[in-house]
């Protein structure tokens, strides 16, 4: 489970301070799939980021009691001027798994061929996305945080994610931030609407829609 | 406690992970690749070492020029180059910051160890090829040079740990840093023994704690051929004080650091 109880996060702008969550409580359990739902700026990417370690809360606290992924998104994880196979080797290094095992995996999921001889930062979108949800799944984590990404993969990447994380892994948790309304039925069994800095829980997918679409 | 034993093994892992990420950004896999981190300081060493052989002749106050520059140089281009590395190093790093288990202070620590490898390199090449040219004594006190060494590393490293947090919060600090290291030298103790100096002037660089450990290092090497002025207590109280300010300081950077 993880556990987020009244968490804020602010960030100095100018002579004050932006508020960008005011108070965020929220349960995950294992296996359960949330959608975040919020317009841009709403602080989708900034409640991930609490909730993978990246940055600490302003107030408030975070209890993971389960293992969980470092964000998937359009930054962050990778080292750039390295090639895929270097930041494979540091990534499984860091997280103590061998690497001939994720070098396997990484290259048979992520199809990238000769580009994992080439420097992360030369990759596209597509590509990042596909190295990331390699590794990530190579090494295994409870709770996966995806940040956007996922929708920037084409169909073939799209059909092994739903093989490899939602039927052989299914009993993962997973976050998703997306405004994509098809990921979020497809993915997704509980959504989190954020506005003005407070996130709001619902049980059924299409009430989050609805509500987001009017926001 | 077996929490303990396995965030320690967690650190042991990622630190050499982090060590060898950066030997291998920095120095590549061609040629002499990680060797290259003892050239620096011996070039230093070297260089400067010629011009005071040309400006001072063979000697002073009875030591061999060379030796002398060598002993000074190699530990003030270590604690330079630990604190050149460290300024901005967490923002700089921001990517890594994805993975929780690297923590802010192994920045700091891979960088410390990859200058203390490279550091404690060149100063024994360098002992060994002057000694060979007969520049250079066999120490009279290996456990006061090792001492010197260990009192002049931590407490550079606690001056790093206060120095690298505040840069990120200050870009006037970040701009100052070089310039002050230039500037503190003559209270370095690289160029002069406290002896060789006016009363005022001892009185004056024995606040150094630098300096404290800079004469215990000669002291160890040359022995009763100079005169060594140094009392540890103030180089450990300077160094502790430092290290408690500075991983309080660490922890306020990581709640505050915005990562991209």
């Amino acid at each position: 489970m993880i556990i987020c109880e009244n968490v804020t996060k602010s960030y100095p702008m100018g002579r004050g301070r932006k508020h960008v969550l005011r108070g965020l409580d929220m349960v995950v359990r294992p296996g359960e799939h949330i959608g975040v739902l919020g317009r841009n700026g709403a602080g989708k990417t900034t409640m991930i980021k609490l909730i993978g370690g990246v940055e600490f809360p302003t107030s408030g606290k975070i209890r993971r009691g389960m293992s969980v992924s470092w964000p998937l998104g359009f930054s962050g994880g990778f080292q750039g001027s390295l090639t895929g196979y270097d930041n494979a080797r540091f990534i499984s290094r860091i997280y103590g798994v061998e690497y001939s095992k994720i070098r396997e995996f990484v290259e048979d999921f992520s199809e990238l061929g000769s580009h994992l001889k080439m420097p992360v930062k030369t990759y596209s979108s597509g590509m990042h996305a596909r190295l990331a949800f390699a590794l990530s799944i190579a090494i295994e984590f409870d709770c996966y945080l995806v940040d956007e990404i996922i929708m920037v993969g084409d169909q073939r990447f799209h059909d092994r994610c739903r093989i490899e994380l939602f039927e052989k892994r299914a009993d993962r948790a997973l976050i998703l931030a997306s405004h994509s309304a098809a990921y979020m039925r497809e993915f997704c069994s509980t959504a989190l609407v954020i506005d003005g800095g407070l996130a709001t829980p619902y049980e059924d997918i299409e009430e989050a829609l609805e509500v987001y679409t009017h926001l | 406690m077996p929490e303990l034993a396995s965030g320690w093994q967690t650190q042991r892992r990622v630190i050499k992970a982090l060590m060898t990420r950066e030997l291998l950004t920095r120095f590549g896999r061609e040629n002499i690749g990680f060797l290259w981190m003892m050239v620096e300081p011996l070039l230093f060493a070297g260089l400067v070492g010629f011009v005071w052989r040309w400006m001072h002749g063979p000697e002073v106050h009875g030591v061999s020029v060379f030796a002398f520059v060598a002993t000074g140089y190699i530990p003030i281009t270590l604690f330079r180059n630990i604190l050149g590395r460290s300024i901005r190093v967490f923002s700089v790093n921001g990517s890594l910051m994805y993975h929780r288990q690297i923590k802010i202070l192994d920045f700091i620590l891979v960088r410390f160890f990859i200058e203390l490898l490279g550091g404690m390199m060149a100063y024994l090449f360098m002992g060994v090829v002057l000694n060979a040219l007969g520049e250079f004594p066999i120490p009279a006190d290996f456990g006061k040079l090792l001492l010197g060494w260990v009192l002049y590393c931590w407490f550079s490293l606690s001056l790093v740990l206060v120095l690298a947090p505040l840069s990120e919060y200050s870009e006037v600090l970040e701009k100052l840093v070089p310039v002050t290291v230039y500037v503190m030298i003559p209270v370095s103790g690289t160029f002069t023994m406290v002896s060789w100096l006016t009363p005022d002037a001892q009185y004056a660089v024995l606040f150094s704690p630098f300096v404290h450990a800079m004469e215990l290092m000669r002291d160890g090497v040359f022995g009763p051929v100079i005169e060594a002025k140094w009392d540890v207590s103030v180089p450990i109280a300077a160094s502790l004080v430092l290290t408690l300010i500075g991983l309080g300081l660490c922890r306020r950077v990581r709640r505050d650091l915005v990562v991209e």
